[in-house]
């Protein structure tokens, strides 16, 4: 989990992407915002605010798709860490991406109940069909997909995934397709149908 | 909603206030509907059934409330009606569409059954359905009952009394004996002791102290944590506090994972709730005793569930466990003594205060008392989270409360322990569900997740996912895991594909030797149980893959080129 797979084309062509999808991502996070959320996490002694960095870039992550490195300076500057140990955190957790999301986001769940009703075929549809696997975006950018590990918690409707804002169960490759055909066609993205976890009163005093 | 609380008598005040509400709206004359709202029931509309419910009952004196799931997943979205004079009704399968049908009675086909002892016309007790019929709820005996967000039904329903007994009526060392005495084991896997746990933190000399819940829940099965969260957060709160005051500890984590942001939320609303009612805080009640309560999220690693990963994920760097001792009781979070317990397990304990260890210890087994949350995954006909007495069979569990495979599917085999034991076979069936007994034949209690298979899963497909499982979510910290899962994985695609050879079964054998015995964190030691188990249950299965090429059912893709593994993904 710790060392991204080499891609194909070798290392040159790694951090050729990694240039590309940066100077993307620049002007898709606002900064101020990220400010502004960081605001609302007050600490008062260093190991609260260790504590409280994970929480942010939940925040962070939640609300924008993804973490940029620009805003993974101002997590750190915030908290009195450095940007290294906040990439550290960003690149281990499964949760975190460090590129952004494509318009429609789909979480697809590959916990055990969904794999004895059949998951295993969908995340091999996904490769076949949209050429993308875990945590991939359709090269059209109208797609992102991440595999979950865990459970999504709605078993009795195996294999289920969630789209956006809605959870689709008793998939077949042939639902999942269509779903994504009409997710696209309708247009709109994931962040439309967005509902933030409900900011705590647990961030700090 | 009254202001801090600062004494016993206050907190007795508002009890029986709640209290005498609590009953005035079951015995009065408005008409009651609850809708059950958690994140399985969601994901099926019951948000929309809740707006519709209000909508219709706009402008008239009904209650309409929000509770959570009650476990029963196969009949959400679910609404209960209770009408002046009548028990209140559970209805299952509402959409929107029917709501209107359903306050006018004419759904009554609809009814699963009725929430109290006695029938009512011809619906029978909710308890007399088979899913229901063998629970006997300690843990989640609020859950689908009390709004999970009114702090006030919880404590109409005895929530905080314990609390409130620990602080004036027992020496900490009393209460540590009654946890003791209720022969209360941890139920996040290990079945450790908790009394003995406190017992250990209660004399650890170093200061501050603290108590951390792992609510992390990261295995591939399990979601039984999050609905006590979505259904009852403040007997998670109450437990929590309650360990933290026997144990001398100044501060208390609930570490969550951060997928699940209904049972987040939940949480954070009952510590917000009970903070402005004093119950959490500096001087609780008047008592003299304090308990500051932290509530924070995880990232989605599996590995946070192992006690010195989550202590590492709360203290904000990566989840990767360290070697023991020293024991986290002794050395734990900001290097101090840190009382590690699972949610389920501080969850009994409000009970345990109450009723007493002895009456606790008699339920269930000799040597695994209580009760264990179960959920089930596979194609059963009642999927949901069930609370059964230690001691039940699978067979009860599978046959009778979760209603027996769906038409067409056929009993395969069942996988035990989550991703950390192995699968049994139809012969097993008859083993109960215990700390100790399935371990005997290679299954494991784990967190009490099972996952039931049908025909349609091969074995060594289902063993190369579990392996699978594992090798992605090893932390990479130790050598053996991290690279003797990726070996494994290699060697069951070797066999899944058709190109193996018989020595591969006694190759696994001996990488799973190293893998067990060398690896750094007890989740590593376990990772290739799930394989060998598969092995050992299903032995015919991968032997027609290496010898006749042939996968019964028909999912392996034989003849496909195997990918070589890559140590970290």
């Amino acid at each position: 989990m710790e060392e991204a797979t080499p891609r194909l084309g070798g290392p040159e062509a790694r951090i050729a992407q990694e240039n590309e999808s940066h100077t993307l991502v620049q002007s898709e996070i606002d900064l101020d915002v990220v400010r502004e959320m960081l605001s609302h996490f007050h600490y008062r002694d260093y190991q609260q605010a260790q504590e409280l960095i994970l929480s942010a870039l939940q925040e962070i992550n939640e609300h924008f798709g993804w973490v940029s490195f620009d805003a993974a300076e101002l997590v750190a500057e915030h908290f009195g860490t450095t940007a290294t140990r906040v990439y550290a955190l960003l690149t281990f957790y499964a949760d975190f991406r460090t590129e952004p999301r494509g318009k429609h986001f789909m979480l697809l769940c590959h916990g055990m109940a969904c794999y004895v009703m059949g998951s295993q075929r969908l995340v091999q549809n996904l490769e076949d069909v949209w050429g993308i696997s875990d945590g991939g975006t359709t090269s059209d950018g109208e797609l992102t997909v991440q595999v979950v590990n865990g459970c999504l918690g709605v078993c009795d409707r195996a294999p289920i995934c969630k789209l956006d804002a809605d959870y689709l169960g008793d998939l077949t490759v042939e639902r999942l397709n269509d779903a994504i055909r009409n997710a696209i066609a309708r247009g709109g993205s994931w962040r439309d149908a967005h509902h933030p976890v409900a900011a705590g009163s647990n961030h700090g005093d | 909603m009254a202001t801090r609380l600062d004494s016993r008598a206050a907190f007795e005040r508002l009890r029986d206030d709640a209290r005498q509400r609590w009953d005035a709206m079951w015995n009065g004359d408005r008409m009651v509907v609850s809708v059950g709202i958690d994140s399985s029931s969601q994901a099926k509309g019951a948000r929309q059934v809740l707006a519709a419910c209000q909508r219709a009952l706009q402008g008239t004196n009904a209650i309409v409330r929000e509770v959570s799931g009650n476990g029963a997943m196969w009949m959400e979205p679910f609404v209960e009606i209770r009408r002046p004079g009548e028990p209140p009704v559970v209805y299952g399968w509402i959409t929107p569409e029917d709501v209107p049908d359903l306050l006018a009675g004419r759904l009554q086909e609809r009814a699963v059954g009725v929430r109290g002892a006695e029938p009512f016309g011809d619906i029978q007790p909710l308890d007399e359905h088979p899913f229901f019929k063998h629970q006997l709820r300690i843990v989640l005996d609020n859950v689908g009952i009390i709004e999970p967000g009114s702090i006030e039904d919880a404590i109409a329903r005895g929530a905080y009394s314990s609390l409130a007994k620990v602080l004036f009526d027992m020496t900490p060392e009393e209460a540590i004996a009654e946890v003791t005495a209720a022969n209360l084991r941890g139920r996040g896997g290990a079945g450790f002791p908790a009394g003995i746990k406190w017992e250990s933190g209660r004399k650890a000399r170093a200061r501050p102290k603290f108590v951390a819940v792992n609510s992390h829940e990261g295995e591939p099965n399990v979601y039984k944590d999050r609905r006590i969260h979505e259904g009852d957060p403040h007997k998670i709160l109450e437990g929590m506090l309650i360990s933290s005051i026997v144990c001398g500890a100044e501060r208390a984590y609930n570490y969550i994972g951060g997928e699940y942001p209904l049972a987040i939320q939940r949480f954070r609303k009952a510590v917000a709730d009970a903070e402005r009612l004093g119950l959490i805080g500096e001087n609780i009640l008047g008592s003299g005793k304090s308990v500051e309560v932290r509530v924070l999220t995880g990232g989605g690693a599996y590995i946070c569930g192992e006690g010195s990963a989550l202590m590492y994920s709360i203290m904000g760097v990566r989840g990767q466990p360290r070697t023991k001792p020293p024991r986290s009781v002794e050395e734990g979070l900001w290097k101090r003594p840190t009382i590690l317990n699972n949610t389920e397990t501080l969850s009994n304990v409000p009970a345990i205060i109450d009723r007493g260890g002895e009456w606790f210890s008699q339920i269930g087994t000799s040597k695994s008392a209580g009760t264990k949350l179960m959920t089930i995954q596979g194609p059963l006909k009642h999927v949901g989270l069930v609370e059964v007495r230690m001691g039940t069979t699978l067979r009860t569990l599978i046959e009778e409360v979760w209603g027996g495979m769906r038409d067409g599917h056929e009993f395969r085999g069942i996988q035990t322990g989550g991703v950390s034991a192995g699968a049994l076979s139809e012969q097993y069936l008859d083993y109960s569900v215990d700390f100790d007994s399935l371990t005997e034949v290679g299954g494991m209690l784990g967190s009490g997740g099972f996952v039931v298979f049908d025909q349609h899963v091969c074995p060594v497909d289902f063993a190369r996912y579990l392996t699978a499982f594992n090798r992605v979510e090893s932390c990479s910290k130790c050598v053996p895991c991290r690279l003797g899962n990726p070996a494994l994985v290699e060697i069951v695609d070797r066999i899944r594909l058709g190109g193996g050879a018989i020595e591969d079964l006694s190759l696994i054998e001996r990488t799973s030797k190293h893998v067990i015995e060398l690896s750094l964190c007890g989740l590593g030691q376990v990772a290739p149980m799930p394989l060998l188990g598969m092995m050992k249950m299903y032995p015919e299965s991968f032997r027609e893959h290496i010898e006749q090429h042939i996968c019964e059912a028909g999912v392996c893709q034989l003849g496909e080129p195997a990918t070589i593994a890559i140590a970290a993904d």
